[in-house]
């Protein structure tokens, strides 16, 4: 699985819009910005489908992994984008390291922990802000933003060490 | 006095926003710390033990305010002597965190650094090595 996927997801008082480039995505930021919700969503969504009232739109399926069972489940699927919430302490470990880098699938991670077993960039690194609401007042709008912004380095910037990506990332 | 404990540690609570919706007391919601936290962070007011008024959803029960606010609760207010994971906190929380521990000795875990730099005041023991830090 290669590529950009645009995903939008939404009910009827949010709404939210993301784009995901590379196969690992990290959402981390303050508390109270939406990320648990957006899984929330996510959940419902792939259990009832339309029935559930969330609107997915992608073209790759969009689902949620977690809870103890994950490594049974995670071989069954491909081409799909997953996303996994803060609770599931098994991201920082070597074997769920080891699925990932045999998955054909992308992995949308919440957490605010350091996951040095996994390859991602720095430029994957979001949180969530909401942008505004429609003109209905009704919905909310949220979508992604660089954590890690080159436009927040301004001026002259001469460090003393520079440590790159290693060879392995992305 | 705040104390902090990196990575994983005995009797730790790794995912706090479980542990409250099944453990916070009714009484914990209209204290008036738990009532300015979840106007602070949330931006939602309390209208009663189990109704919150959230400007995004509407009318939301207890068990749907942020995880970092459940957690600041189970802080403040949970006696079982569990030591809470701080990562469950946004970097909006840390005032709050600083402002608990003024009041009791309180311990957190934490499993990434923290940005304590939005508190001016802030002296912590980090129970790892012994050391005391200050802002």
């Amino acid at each position: 699985m290669k590529g950009k996927y645009h995903i939008v997801i939404q009910n009827n008082k949010l709404r939210y819009e993301l784009d995901i480039r590379r196969n690992i995505t990290i959402i981390r930021g303050d508390s109270a910005t939406g990320k648990t919700k957006l899984i929330q969503l996510l959940e419902q969504a792939a259990a009832l489908g339309e029935s559930s009232g969330v609107d997915v739109f992608c073209e790759r399926p969009c689902r949620t992994l977690g809870g103890k069972d994950w490594n049974l489940v995670l071989p069954n699927i491909h081409g799909q984008i997953l996303f996994l919430d803060e609770e599931n302490r098994f991201v920082k470990s070597q074997e769920f390291a080891a699925a990932v880098k045999g998955s054909d699938n992308y992995f949308v991670i919440v957490t605010r922990e350091n996951l040095p077993n996994l390859p991602y960039s720095v430029e994957e690194i979001y949180g969530i802000h909401a942008s505004g609401r429609y003109h209905d007042l009704k919905r909310t709008y949220n979508e992604l933003y660089h954590i890690y912004s080159p436009e927040a380095l301004s001026g002259k910037v001469e460090p003393e060490v520079v440590v790159v990506e290693d060879s392995n990332a992305g | 006095m705040l104390k902090i404990i990196f990575g994983d540690v005995e009797n730790a609570v790794y995912h706090p926003p479980t542990y409250f919706d099944n453990r916070y007391e009714d009484e914990w919601i209209t204290a008036p710390l738990s009532v300015a936290m979840i106007k602070d962070i949330d931006k939602s007011d309390v209208v009663s033990t189990h109704l919150i008024q959230s400007p995004v959803l509407g009318p939301i029960s207890t068990k749907e305010i942020s995880g970092g606010v459940k957690t600041l609760i189970l802080m403040a207010f949970d006696q079982s002597g569990r030591i809470f994971n701080a990562s469950a906190c946004g970097d909006n929380c840390v005032k709050w965190i600083v402002e608990i521990s003024r009041e009791k000795d309180l311990t957190i875990n934490l499993h990434h650094v923290m940005d304590f730099s939005s508190v001016q005041m802030f002296e912590a023991v980090m129970l790892n090595t012994g050391a005391v830090v200050h802002s």
